[in-house]
């Protein structure tokens, strides 16, 4: 067991007048070592918010998180976190940003480079090590922000909305890429997405949060086995399942 | 590109030339204007011959870039310490704040009377009014700059486990360079400004010296010399930094 979201509620108080703002309710959730689980929900329900509770960069105003049995207070590097707008460094080139996290937990950087480089080859991405972000495309840095996190062999990995930005045929590549390294490492990961196709993809575990405050909706367990094929009756199936729930939803 | 750069270094030599040719026929070819009121280009050009000869320009150029890049110096150590810890601490910037909105819009010049009680004359009092005088456009870029640190980045260092030192000095400061960066370029024009201001009064040596007593002497051509050496140190200054901000293009 990775995950113990015991009575999360979170209330943000908007700056300009003291209204407060419901944003998630009652959210209690386990999620066992190894799964792969994806937040999903109309927009507003509060999902990046839930993902940023459960990594410790946002504190929720009632219940707790237990990481591993700990309680979590702040990020760690137990916890990998994927942005939605890459982050990386500007003013490092590619092999330095994705060594980031190794030489703060002050690894030898001979040894951080080469196992650097041997992830950097895997993504297609060897030729450009040296290379700064701004020279790179959107999707190259996608790429290197989610090596730069998979090279720390973090036990889990929470990923917001990470490859919304990209383009399909790029998204259906890494989403296979992350996929195996994932399972080959058995890592957690909590996926936030509005993409209902990606979810079904990758997920052993759909969870639907419902409109403001969000609430755990529904949750659909997806057997499917991997690979799995986006043109199959099931998978069909459930997107649409998926896709009118949340439809409902957005409706309310 | 190369093109392009040559023909634009060609045009800016335009308006001075047509200028000095001007100011040739004014001064010097019909005498319109007496020496002692502005010196013509030959004038300026036997002076700054003599002052060649000499050697004193030389020292005097020497002394002027001594007394700013000593006070720069002094003023970036403090400036951009304090700025960068100003920035990170937000109750620390409050309880400075009000002290800074006051301190700053005094012109540094206005410290020449306490420069001279406390430091006398010669390269002291100098150093002090250009070090009033840079010391708070660094303070202030540098604050600017930690405060726009791009919040997902901190956060992406605090996934890593980075410590509140690492994340000063693997984000915040790189992040900042930038800012610390034109703080410094600015503050390059005034430490000029003020060092030639302070060499006027409370100093024995260096350009705005020179370009003091020169004129007392009714040596108009050194003053002239004294006033373009000023902007080519400038023009050279600016260059620097350029050049620097080139290579920090984040």
């Amino acid at each position: 067991m990775t995950f113990e979201i015991e009575n999360v509620s979170k209330t943000f108080v908007s700056n300009d007048s003291d209204e407060e703002v419901l944003a998630l309710k009652d959210i209690n959730l386990t999620i066992e070592t190894g799964k792969f689980i994806s937040l999903v929900g109309p927009s507003g329900c509060g999902k990046t918010t839930l993902l940023r509770i459960i990594e410790g960069f946002v504190k929720p105003t009632e219940g707790t998180v237990k990481d591993d049995g700990e309680i979590v207070t702040g990020p760690s590097n137990q916890r990998g976190f994927i942005f939605q707008n890459y982050s990386l460094f500007p003013w490092l080139n590619v092999i330095d940003n994705v060594i980031f996290g190794l030489n703060i937990g002050g690894k030898p950087e001979k040894e951080s480079k080469e196992r650097a480089m041997k992830y950097l080859e895997d993504v297609g991405l060897k030729d450009f090590a040296e290379r700064y972000p701004h020279e790179l495309s959107g999707g190259m840095k996608q790429r290197v922000a989610i090596i730069r996190s998979l090279i720390n062999d973090s036990k889990s990995l929470l990923m917001d909305e990470t490859f919304s930005a990209l383009d399909v045929q790029t998204k259906h590549k890494l989403q296979k890429q992350i996929h195996e390294i994932c399972k080959e490492q058995n890592k957690t990961i909590i996926f936030v997405t509005h993409d209902i196709d990606e979810a079904v993809f990758l997920s052993d575990e759909i969870i639907v949060l419902s409109r403001r405050p969000g609430r755990i909706k529904k949750i659909f367990e997806i057997k499917l086995e991997h690979p799995r094929n986006r043109d199959s009756e099931e998978f069909k199936d459930l997107i649409s399942e998926i896709t009118q729930e949340i439809g409902e939803l957005e409706d309310e | 590109m190369n093109n392009f750069r040559d023909e634009y270094k060609k045009e800016m030599l335009i308006l001075p030339i047509i200028l000095i040719i001007i100011w040739y026929f004014i001064c010097d070819y019909f005498q319109l204007i007496p020496v002692y009121m502005f010196p013509g280009p030959t004038d300026v050009a036997t002076s700054f011959v003599k002052l060649i000869v000499s050697g004193k320009l030389f020292k005097d150029i020497f002394e002027t870039i001594y007394k700013v890049l000593f006070g720069m110096l002094l003023a970036s150590v403090v400036g951009i310490t304090l700025g960068i810890l100003l920035g990170w601490f937000n109750r620390l910037e409050t309880l400075c704040k009000l002290i800074i909105s006051i301190l700053r819009p005094i012109p540094p010049i206005a410290w020449i009377p306490f420069s001279i009680i406390w430091f006398g004359i010669g390269v002291g009092p100098a150093v002090f009014i250009i070090f009033m005088g840079c010391v708070f456009p660094i303070l202030l870029s540098t604050i600017d700059g930690v405060h726009r640190t791009d919040p997902v980045l901190i956060e992406a260092a605090e996934s890593f486990g980075a410590s509140n030192s690492q994340m000063l000095t693997e984000v915040i400061i790189p992040s900042s360079l930038p800012y610390i960066v034109s703080g410094l370029k600015i503050a390059t024009g005034i430490a000029l400004m003020c060092t030639i201001s302070g060499e006027m009064i409370g100093s024995s040596s260096g350009i705005g010296y020179m370009i003091l007593t020169s004129t007392n002497l009714f040596d108009t051509g050194s003053t002239v010399v004294g006033m373009l050496v000023i902007g080519v140190i400038g023009i050279i200054f600016d260059y620097i930094f350029t050049k620097i901000q080139e290579r920090i293009f984040w």
